[in-house]
Formats: C-alpha cells, structure tokens, sequence
C-alpha cells in the first residue's frame, strides 16, 4: 500500500492545520505550564538561587585542613583531662598532632593547612566555619542528620525540601541533581514523604559521556530525526486518543512530559557532556570523577538547576581510621583542587553572588589516635565551609576547645547550617512545612537557627 | 538588657501561652532535666558551683556564685546571661548554647515571677509527667472514626432507577443533593478493561473483550467479576496492595553486618498473595500477622505470616556505640512497628505520642511505650518451616538469633582489634567459644533436622584462635552483610582440630533470595541493650521475658520516666488495656479485632475503596484522627462496613459489593457541569480516570509482546535482569537501592508504612519509554509475534498493525489511526511503529 500522507500532511494533521509550525513548537508554551505545583517560596528576598553541596563522605579532618591547633603538638601522646569526657567510637589513645604546616593566607589571613594549596588562595572567598557539631557519631545516622535533619532513613533530603519550595528554573532538567561516583549512598537525596518530583536524579559522575550517566537518556536505535518522527506519531495517537476520551490532566500531561524528556534528552547531551569544556578550564578542575562533579556542578547551576550535591565517594574515603597523613596526602590535591577551580569558576562567571556553596562532612575527626595513627569519629567539633550567595569570604566563625574536640564558641548546629542555607535562598526553615502523617514536618525539625553573622 | 529580651520574646511564639505551672513542665523543666540536672543537682555529691537545679529551693538559693534567678527580673537574673552565652565568665550549658526559643521561655517564666512546682525534698527526676499533657481519653472517645459502626438505612433518591446496589442510593443522594447527574455508565469494552486491570492488574485480550460483548445475558458482567475473583491473578494484584500497607522490603535500609537483607522474605509475600487469593478473612489475616506463632490450629504454612514483622526494617547497631546510641537505634526500630501497626492497621498516627503526648489525637504516651514495649519484646529470627516441635522451635530461634549477634561482635574484634588488641582477641575467642558451644547443644538436630543443624552451624565463626594469624578474616565493615553466607568468612581456612563445615550446596540463589525451609519471623522475646563493656555494647535477649518500657520524654534514652507496661490503646481499650501473655502479640491483634473492630474495619475498607476508584472514602486513609480528613460520604462508609463485617470481613464480598454498584460502572469522561462544580470529584459524579500503577503497566506490556510469564510465586527475580518477564509482583524489593523502573513509577519507598502512592508524571519516566531496552525489547517481540509468517509472503501491513492494536490495546485500529500507522511506516520500521504503540497514552491509561 502507497501511503497517503506525507511527513507534512501528518504534522499538519496533528496540529490541526498549523502547518509547519510542528508539534514541538506548539507546544513550546506549554513548557510553562509543566512548573511543578508544590511550590511554597520564596518567602522574602534571596541571595541565592542555587546550592551547591559538596560532600566529603566519611568525615574529613578538620585538624589537618583547616582547625590549628599547636597545643596536639605540646601534649602529643597524651591525653589531658579535658579530653576525658568524650565518648570516641571506637578505642583511641593520646592525642596525634597534625603534621601539616598551616600558613596565614589572602587578605584575610585566615590559616590553611599546606594540605589545601588551592582552596588557600580562593580563602578570602570562604567562610570557614570551626564550630559545627552534630549528634550522632555512626556514619550512616550522621549522614542522615546531615541531609535531612533527622537519623532516621526516611525524612527528605534538603534537596528535596528547596525543590519543593522553591522549584525548578529550567523544565529540561530536574531540579534537584546528585553526582556521585556509583552507589546509592542510602538514599540521601530522598523525597521522602514530598512528592516524588523533588527526589533527587542521580547521575554518575565518574563516567565523562552523559550517556554514561544518566538511565536511558540516549536512543541508541534512532537518530535525531527518526525519533522525532517516532514521537510526533505517538503525539498524534495521543491527540486521537485525547480527542476520543476528553480533555484529562493526566494525558495531557504525559503528552507534556514526552516533549521535555525529547528535549531533554538533546539538553542533558550537551550540559552533561564535559568534553565541551575548554581544556584550560577542564585543567583547572581537574580529572577526577570528583572534578567532573564540581565542573558539573557549575555547568548545572549555569542552566538553572536548583540544588547539585557532589559526593567524594565511593564508599567513605574520607573515613580515615589510620595511616591519616598518608591517606590525606593522597586525596587532599584533587578534592582541593577540583572544589577551588569551582569557586574561582563561579566568580569569574558571576555565579558566585548567586550561589550557596556548602563544604563539609557527616562529622569530624578526633585530635586522639586512633590504630597508632588514624582519628576516630568526631560528632562534637569540626570545621565546614561555606562560599557565596550572600556568606561573607574571609572569614571565620566560632572555635573549638585546644584541642579541636569540641565547637565550645559560636557552637553551629546542623539544624542552625540547613537554617542558614534555607534563608540565602530566602526559605524561613521555620515555614517550609509539610503536612504528613498527621503533623507539620520541617527540615529543621522544631530546632535551627540562622547563623546571620556570617551573612552580609 | 532588657530590650533585648523584649526583642527574643517577639521573635517567638511563645506569648500566647499563660506562664503556669503547666508552661514550667512544657517549657522549663525538660530543658533542666535534659540540659543541667547532670551537673546539678541534688543527687551528686558534688554539684558543679554548689549549683542545684532538681529542687524548688536549690534553683532559688543559687550556686557559690550567689543567686541565679530573680523572680520577676530577668535582668537581675545571672541565669539568663549563663544561658544566652552573653555572661563572658559564665556560659551554660557547656555542651552548646539552647535555643533561642528555649531561652525565650527561661526569660518569660523568669518575668513571671518563676512559678515552680516542684516539691522538696528533691524528687527523682521523673519527667514522664512532663511529657506534655495531651487530649482527654474520655472526650477523645467521641471522635467519629471510634464508634461502633452500624448499617445505615438505604436514603431516599429521586432517580431510583440509576440504583443497582445499596451504595447507590448514598452516592445519588449526595449527588441530587448537589444537582449533579452521575454519568452514563461506560461502555463495555471499557468496563471490562477496567475490571480486568482492577483485579487482575492485566487486560483483557482481544478475544475476551470479543467474547465479552457477544454475551447478551443480563448477569454477563458479574459472572465476569466473579471470574475474576477467582482467577489466580487477583492474589497477586490485591496481595500487592497489602504489601504497600506492609512495607514489604527483603533487605534493610543500610543493609550492613547487624542488618542484613532477609533472605526468606520472598515466602512471606507469597503467604500475601495465597491468603488473598483464598479470601481469607481480613480479621484473621492481620491476626496472623501479628501472632500466627501464638494462635492455636494455626499450620505452618501459616508462620509465613510473621514476616510482616520478621521483614520489618532494622537499623544497623554498630556494637562499639555507647549504650545509649544502641537503645536509640532500638528505640527507632520499634517505633517503625508501632508507626506500620497504627497507621497501617488503625489509621492512628500514634508514633507522634513519642516525644509527648499526642496534639491532636487521645494518645498519650504512656499508650505509645506501652505498644512500643510489645516489639522490644518481639526479636527477629528465621523460623523453620518444616514440622517441628515447639521446644525444638524456640530453641532454635534463640540460638539462631543469638549466635547471629555472637557471629557478628567475634568477627567484629578480630577484623577491627583497635588499639587493644589482647582484649578483642580474647573477645572475639570468647563469642566464638559460646557460638560453638551453642552448636554444640543443638547437635541432636543434626540427624532430625538436618537443615537447620547445617543453617546455625554456618554461624560459628570460622577464626583461628588468637595469636596465630592475625588477618585471617577480613574487617567487619568489608562486605560479608549476609551472616547467614559462609562465603567471606570461609576464606580462612578452619584450624585442623575442628571439623570442616557441612559440605552443603547453599541453596541460595538470585539476588539474596534462599529456598531453604525457613521464613523470616519473630518470637517472643524481650531485649536489653548491655553497656557494662564500655568498648563494646552487647545485647541480652531473654526468650519468653516480654520487657515493658519506661516512657522517654522527648525519646530521650538517657532520661526515662515512669514505667508503661505493654498495652493497648486506651481511647480504644474496653476494659483493663493492659497485655498480660508474652509480647502481648495476640493481645494485640486480638484486641484491634474486638475492642477496636469498628475502626480497623473502616480503615480496610476505606483503602479497598480507595483502590477500586483512586481515591479512598477518607483521603488520608493512614489517618483517621483529627488531623486527617473526613470522610466525603460517612453513612456510606459506616453501612458498607458494618455489613463487611457482618460478612465475615471478606475482602471478595467487598469487591463484589462495590464492582456491581453503578457508582462504579460509571463512564469517567470528563463532564463541564462535573468539573465546574467538583473538580476533585468528590461526590462521584464519575469515575475517576487515572494512571497505571507500575506493576500493571509493565506486566501489560509484557502481556502485549506476548512475553508475559505466568509462573506465580517462588524467590524474587532482578526486574533489571533482561530475561525477567515474571510480574512485577516477584521482583526483587529493596529499601537500600529500589529498582530504576518501580522507583521512576512511584513505587512507595519500603522504609515505611505507606499510606498510597502518589502517581506522577515525570519527564524520566519518559526516557524510559523512548529509550529503555525493556521497552524495545517489548517492540521487538511484538512484531515477531505478529507478523510471524511465510518470509515470501506478500507484507500486508494493515494486517500487521490490526494485529498489534489487537494486542495491544485489545481493539482494532480506526481508520485514522490505520492511515497514521500505514503513513509512518513508509519511512520507519515495524518494530518502531511497536514502540510508538506501546508508548502511547491509551496503554497506561485506566479509564
């Protein structure tokens, strides 16, 4: 049989005699209307529009980045009274000095140890925090905490909860993106008991092809053409069908959903794909699945995605339980490197103002021994930091005790630090609510205050 | 000074309260308690600064330092610098600075004079009356969701003729009520297709929906029901439901080496879909769940049942965390049961009497503790399931669970000694020496039975003694989660004096799932968390001694109040609440089906009504206290449940009930006049249109490509795996890595009860359609389906496409969309057209 239709006869039975103009631009405005529908913010006037969140997993060592303490040195081997009364996790003996130099740095002045060359220099950029502190000393309950407020595996994620209150800015792409060498790290970027739409996408970021990184992104039977084609026949079977049954939400929206995964797909390809960085930008982040995260972060937030968090993972490299300086050595250079090329990049481009970018761990480590020469877990005083929208670089804030034990100035809890991210970009923690199981829930649970002296 | 407080006191909400007494026990003294009594109070015999705040007069006589509070002056109160860290000499607590809030209140309670309580001499601390007073039993029990539940008579409509069963009546005479019309009934070809999907998650075939329409006899479309009640999909579809309700998982949310994932959880699920099947009454079906072990004539087929709570999510308990750390990850495991039971089977969200009595609900927390105690009295363990006798049974379970936990701490000191490593060897050699001397009593199974001989054998830790070599079994964080596999552990060749382990092939297969006769349970048995060894926190398990629990304000551990023993709840008890046999299991169950059977049944058939049609009667089917929705239409909820209980709590009665009604027949295209004035329809002026759920829509593709394997039950498959063409239902569960494709189409995480899914509409979902090798894989074997013929035949296309709309949508193609297909396949292939087809809305739609 001799087909009666031409490809142009069929677009313009699918749109009704528009003619050329084609599905895809017909439904052009509709991308509009494809905004999810929870949204509650902002409630007042932001100094961000994206978070960035890049997460060491395994608890990083404040005493050998960014927490000086001279006093491990004078009482090395030991252990004063005023380290009795912490609970270590496991067995631990005197307390281990750090043998890194750390060097006054920028306008600032601010120490860093020679660890962290690069993130030296970006320092009057940073705000380095030295008195957070957490509540749960096991990895998987802190990494809970610190993702969600709350030990339990169940509560959204801060991702989940910004893009609940806030959205998405770009409709081709999820709003809230998680980078992560393999791994489904627990289901840290949850939805919990919000809509699934602000669940966290997961893609692999130790792959460099997009295609690599993201599910069934790429038709690996049909070029460009013939799946428009392909669509644009199921459109019609969808118009026909819609025509029959009535207009319908549901069907209405699925034919939606189909033309942004088509563009999507040609979107993610080029956003996710760093092969299309320069090499000199490419350098300076580096080659780690690591670097790949943060220039992805870049590249993400760019384009309006909401939240990216960065996993330095697999597993918890930075769980160093022994032969610390050893493995610091090894790992520091490209997490330095890749996390200062991000904040570098995202000033020069301007991002920086707008951009929350959060530094940090599911804990710290003890100033005492662990093995000879590891620390242990550390829930009671550790260092993160902060950088952009609307935190003041160059700066510190509060302190912990001699030895790094314990946040005893300016204590920041992790409820106070998802507070403070939530008001840069202009949520008050207090009414991002959401009715479930019977009662409001909040990301800060019933705790958490803005750290406003480090906003400007 | 003062202005700033002025200013604390504006930024919270603390104003509207009265400062009282009750503002002191809400306000004050949990934060005395939680924050201060540790270093001050009366029972030290050093107070820190001579500081005692446990007693009315300790707090007004001050510390070495003088006073600390004035009544009625802030300002002149040290306290408050102490508290808001602006005192440079003085900052409490040390641990960290409290809440603006809670310095808030220190401030306002202060202003009013201090008003406190507290008798002397010093009281214990007992906080359990601090816990928040909560809503009065008494008053409580008017709520609706709480009264008996009678048959309503039928009301007066005006369109008599529109009724076909008594649900009608209710439904029509809202809707005239409303001045709406319901809607013509739908067509047959939909009605059948909507039937097929409700109970057997499938469509029908071309040839069915051809059958169907030749049957002229009036009763054609309930002898249609009725097969399909009958068919042996229906278990599988309604049993799936259940498993939501149940938060069927087979693994834990950490999977790690005290949680692993449960390798017999596939048996409980199929004990769901027979039970189901059967139409076994719903009173007796959750009773089993809860208790099977415990009811008389109860077969041990029937012990499958446990896995509701021998299934049920576990945290990982690191046994070198501080006594404290483990009870709370204890204290959180029970709370998930009491949740999934409360929730789940009473739609009473009693987990929110945790911290302090209940808001909104009767529930205080007294009631939670005093169920949280029936599940620190319940402790999971495999129990087999071949004949056994019940002392045999028991031991076995205790020795299975306690050497499970021995396995685990011996493996733990060796493979992670820290920095005492004498000790943990001696550790690690003692467990091993109690595993083995376990064993060692059980040696009579190993000629009665010898399957569960071999499974705890495989338990004994495979170490040599300590001293000789060192790294002889890998870390206990490298990845043996499983204990129950002997793989990583047999790495270490066993020392020459013991007997090597049976030479049994493990049975194991696919992703975890093991066919040994065993199934994952629970028994009676109460456990304590044992902090004596300050470097490694051990458990005590004593079988048959139910432990009560001591109410923890807050869900502090570290401070327990008074003592709840096990029992029900009281706003629902009649009589004496509380649990004397065992756990309190039965009791348990026993008591949701007598004392509470109104409510239990109005929440089961809330949900069954909410399947059938989308939306449930009560839109917060989890919740039916104050803070969950009413029911749109109550008498109709009432009537259908009474008489589902008259009906001996049969789910099949009830589907019939409901499938027959006209309500139900309706046609649910939109209507302006509907839309207009009940857009969320409401009143069912329709039937609600919706979106395949991700077990019907994948096994209808596969039914299409004629790919579908109908094999029912048996251990879970990988929906990854490409040759998995079994229902969803038998794919594999996780709560740690939940598959692309049932995550992608809203399957409820298994972490928690849920109370319904949330169908959406994503743009990933659609990646998966257009791009996904399951879906080509579908295309392909479709077209060789139809268009299997002689290769020199001449192609005829129409044909070919009549074939697959037939197998797809079970019709044939109209004019429009033969020319579209026969257009389209000028330039393209059939196996794209297939998968134009097979993306197309009318196959995942579910008018």
């Amino acid at each position: 049989m001799i087909s009666r239709y031409s490809r142009r006869d069929l677009i313009r039975s699918l749109c009704g005699g528009l003619g050329s103009i084609g599905l895809a631009g017909m439904l052009a405005d509709e991308q509009a209307r494809a905004a999810p529908v929870h949204t509650v913010g902002p409630h007042f006037q932001p100094t961000a529009k994206h978070n960035i969140f890049l997460f060491l997993v395994g608890g990083p060592s404040q005493l050998d980045m960014f927490d000086p303490k001279p006093a491990l040195q004078k009482y090395a081997g030991q252990r004063p009274p005023s380290t009795a009364g912490f609970r270590t996790e496991r067995v631990t003996g005197g307390l281990l000095p750090s043998p890194f130099e750390f060097k006054r740095h920028g306008q600032s002045g601010i120490e860093v140890s020679e660890l962290l060359p690069n993130l030296a220099k970006s320092i009057d950029d940073i705000c380095v925090i030295r008195s957070m502190y957490t509540f749960n000393p096991t990895h998987t309950p802190a990494r809970n905490l610190f993702h969600s407020g709350n030990i339990a595996a169940t509560r959204p994620s801060m991702g989940a909860w910004i893009s609940y209150g806030l959205g998405s800015e770009n409709q081709n792409l999820p709003g809230f993106v998680v980078l992560s060498p393999g791994g489904d790290g627990g289901g840290l970027w949850r939805a919990g008991f919000l809509p699934s739409e602000h669940q966290g996408t997961q893609f692999n970021d130790a792959a460099n092809e997009p295609d690599k990184m993201i599910r069934y992104l790429q038709n690996n039977q049909l070029d460009q053409q013939q799946q428009r084609r392909q669509l644009d026949l199921v459109q019609a079977l969808n118009r026909e069908h819609e025509q029959s049954f009535g207009a319908d939400e549901f069907l209405d929206g699925r034919i939606r959903a189909m033309e942004t995964a088509y563009r999507m797909q040609f979107e993610a390809l080029d956003v996710f794909d760093l092969r299309k960085e320069p090499d000199a930008i490419r350098e300076e982040y580096g080659h780690t699945p690591f670097a790949n995260g943060c220039l992805l972060a870049r590249r993400l937030v760019e384009r309006g995605v909401r939240t990216v968090h960065v996993y330095y993972g697999p597993g918890q490299p930075w769980d160093d339980h022994k032969a610390i300086n050893k493995e610091l050595r090894g790992r520091c250079p490209d997490m330095d490197q890749a996390s200062a090329a991000l904040i570098r990049d995202l000033k020069q481009r301007g991002l920086l103002q707008e951009t929350a970018v959060v530094w940090g761990g599911e804990f710290g480590r003890t100033p005492v021994s662990e093995s000879g020469d590891g620390r242990d877990h550390n829930p009671y005083g550790f260092t993160m930091w902060m950088a952009g929208g609307g935190v003041k670089g160059g700066m510190t804030y509060g302190a912990t005790d001699e030895f790094g034990f314990q946040a005893v100035d300016k204590p920041v809890s992790i409820h106070d630090l998802h507070a403070t991210v939530l008001h840069q970009l202009g949520i008050d923690h207090e009414k991002l609510t959401y009715r479930y199981a019977g009662r409001d829930f909040r990301l800060t649970d019933v705790y958490g205050e803005v750290v406003k002296d480090i906003l400007a | 000074m003062m202005k700033f407080w002025v200013l604390l006191l504006v930024a919270v909400p603390l104003r509207a309260q009265p400062v009282n007494t009750e503002f002191f026990e809400k306000e004050i003294r949990p934060v005395l308690v939680n924050k201060c009594y540790g270093c001050h109070s009366s029972k030290l015999k050093a107070p820190m600064g001579g500081l005692v705040l446990d007693t009315r007069s300790g707090l007004r006589r001050g510390g070495n330092g003088g006073t600390i509070v004035v009544p009625g002056d802030p300002k002149a109160s040290r306290l408050l610098g102490a508290l808001s860290y602006t005192d440079a000499q003085l900052r409490m607590p040390p641990t960290g600075k409290l809440t603006g809030r809670e310095i808030a209140a220190f401030a306002q309670w202060i202003e009013a004079g201090a008003p406190d309580p507290r008798e002397d001499p010093p009281e214990a601390a007992t906080p359990a009356t601090t816990a928040g007073k909560g809503m009065d039993i008494d008053s409580g029990r008017k709520w609706w969701a709480f009264q008996p539940v009678r048959e309503m008579p039928e009301p007066s409509v005006k369109d008599a003729a529109w009724r076909r069963t008594k649900i009608d009546s209710f439904v029509l005479s809202k809707l005239e009520a409303s001045r709406l019309k319901p809607s013509a009934p739908a067509d047959s070809t939909t009605l059948m297709r909507r039937a097929y999907l409700d109970l057997t998650g499938l469509k029908p075939s071309y040839e069915e929906v051809e059958a169907f329409l030749q049957d002229r006899a009036p009763d054609a479309y309930e002898r249609l029901v009725d097969r399909l009640l009958a068919s042996p999909r229906y278990g599988e579809r309604w049993g799936r439901y259940w498993l939501d309700v149940a938060r069927y998982a087979e693994d834990n949310p950490t999977s790690e080496a005290t949680n692993p994932p449960y390798p017999f959880a596939w048996r409980y699920r199929d004990w769901v879909i027979e039970a189901v099947s059967h139409d076994m009454p719903y009173d007796r079906f959750v009773k089993l769940q809860l208790a099977a072990d415990q009811m008389p004539g109860v077969s041990r087929q029937d012990l499958r049942a446990l896995g509701y709570l021998g299934t049920g999510p576990v945290y990982h308990k690191d046994a070198r965390l501080s006594k404290d750390v483990i009870e709370t990850l204890f204290t959180d495991d029970w709370d998930e049961r009491v949740d999934a039971v409360s929730r789940g089977l009473l739609g009473l969200t009693v987990a929110c009497a945790r911290c302090h009595d209940h808001k909104f609900d009767p529930i205080p927390t007294r009631d939670y503790y005093g169920l949280a105690g029936v599940f620190a009295s319940t402790v999971q363990a495999p129990r087999p399931l071949n004949d056994v006798d019940p002392e045999t049974e028991k031991r076995f379970m205790a020795a299975a669970q306690r050497m499970f936990f021995l396995n685990y701490a011996s493996n733990l000191m060796r493979g992670e000694p820290g920095t005492k490593p004498e000790e943990s060897f001696q550790k690690a050699d003692k467990y091993k020496a109690e595993c083995e001397s376990i064993l060692a009593g059980m040696e009579p199974l190993q000629d009665s039975h010898p399957e569960m001989y071999t499974y705890l054998s495989r338990m004994v830790p495979r170490q040599r003694p300590a001293g000789q070599v060192a790294q002889a079994v890998p870390p206990a964080n490298a990845p043996p989660p499983d204990p129950l596999s002997a793989g990583t552990q047999a790495k270490a060749p066993a020392p020459p004096q013991q007997p090597p382990p049976p030479a049994q092939p493990r049975p194991r297969q696919r992703g975890g799932s093991s066919t040994e006769p065993f199934t994952n349970s629970v028994f009676d048995a109460g456990l304590w968390v044992d902090g004596s060894d300050p470097d490694l926190t051990t458990l005590d398990t004593k079988p048959g001694v139910p432990r009560d629990l001591h109410i923890l304000p807050h869900g502090n551990v570290a401070t327990p109040g008074d003592l709840a023993p096990r029992r029900f709840l009281a706003v629902l008890a009649k009589g004496d609440p509380v649990f004397h046999q065992g756990s309190g299991r039965l009791e348990l169950a026993d008591r949701i089906f007598s004392d509470a059977a109104p409510l239990a049944a109005r929440v089961i058939v809330n949900r069954v009504w909410g399947w059938h049609f989308g939306k449930p009667l009560v839109a917060t089917p989890s919740d039916f206290g104050t803070q969950g929705e009413k029911p749109t239409h109550p008498e109709l909820l009432d009537d259908l449940t009474a008489r589902f209980m008259a009906h001996g709590w049969s789910l099949k009665w009830l589907h019939r009930e409901i499938m027959l009604s006209a309500t139900y027949r309706q046609s649910s295209k939109p209507r302006e006049d509907g839309l207009q004035s009940d857009a969320t329809n409401h009143l069912l002026w329709r039937m609600n249109p919706r979106r395949l759920d991700v077990e019907a829509y994948r096994d209808s593709l596969l039914e299409a490509a004629g790919a579908l394997d109908a094999a029912a039950g048996g251990p879970s498959t990988d929906l990854d795996l490409e040759n998995n063409t079994r229902r969803t239902v038998y794919g594999r569960v996780s709560r740690s890595n939940l598959n692309t494709l049932l995550r992608l189409y809203d399957f409820p995480s298994a972490n928690l009860h849920s109370p319904e899914r949330e169908l959406t509409t994503t743009p990933l979902q659609q990646l998966f359609v257009m791009n996904s090798p399951f879906i080509q894989s579908q295309a392909n074997t479709l077209v060789k389906l139809v268009d299997a013929k002689p290769a020199d035949a001449a192609p005829d296309r129409s044909a070919t496409v009549r074939a697959m709309y037939r197998r797809v949508l079970a019709r044939d193609p109209s004019a429009k969309e033969l020319d579209l297909a026969i257009s389209y396949l000028s330039g393209a292939t059939l196996q794209q057209y297939a998968q134009a087809l097979l993306s197309s809305n009318e196959v995942i739609f579910w008018p």
